[in-house]
């Protein structure tokens, strides 16, 4: 792929890390939070894989599902927090 | 050459989904509506970038991104529920 391509995809990541940052200093409430959250998660696994095509190196997409699957934790956790009032 | 044309595109079709997910993300009034975009933002944008790894042609990004895939392919929808589930379960304000 084109170096230019991935480096401009880069950096339209990172801006979208910004904006997920204002949803995440907008919310609310608890729940808002925990949605903001998931969000910012999901831009950094995108930012993390463009990365990963910028220097042609696979770790980083490990290091994306690592942090996947520990967002998935803190959701479940976090819903079910707000819904007992205690996490189990 | 087609592969990167391919992989430019997918990579722009992510990114442009995500895009609209978090401006619609910042426009949504109600946790509800706000789900929706989301739902775009950590299922199709993640898996469009992640598709795009065909393009580098090196095994070990391919062999990693179609793990991330499959598990964001099962994981997305379930988070999301979770969230919803709380938000329709959690005990209303005495305000509102």
């Amino acid at each position: 792929m084109a170096e230019i391509v991935v480096g401009l995809a880069t950096g339209w990541a990172t801006l979208l890390l910004f904006g997920g940052g204002l949803l995440l200093l907008r919310a609310p409430d608890t729940l808002h939070r925990v949605l903001a959250l998931d969000v910012l998660v999901a831009i950094v696994i995108i930012l993390l894989t463009t990365l990963s095509y910028l220097r042609d190196v696979s770790y980083y997409i490990d290091a994306a599902l690592a942090l996947a699957l520990l967002a998935l934790t803190s959701t479940l956790v976090a819903a079910r927090y707000v819904t007992r009032g205690g996490p189990f | 050459m087609v592969l990167d044309i391919a992989g430019a595109v997918l990579l722009a079709l992510g990114l442009l989904l995500a895009t609209i997910g978090l401006y619609g993300l910042l426009r949504m009034p109600d946790i509800f509506h706000q789900l929706h975009p989301a739902g775009l933002i950590t299922g199709p944008a993640v898996m469009l970038v992640l598709l795009a790894s065909v393009a580098t042609g090196s095994g070990e990004i391919i062999t990693s991104a179609a793990l991330v895939i499959l598990f964001v392919l099962i994981t997305s929808p379930l988070s999301s529920h979770a969230i919803a589930q709380a938000a329709r379960r959690r005990p209303r304000r005495t305000r509102e």
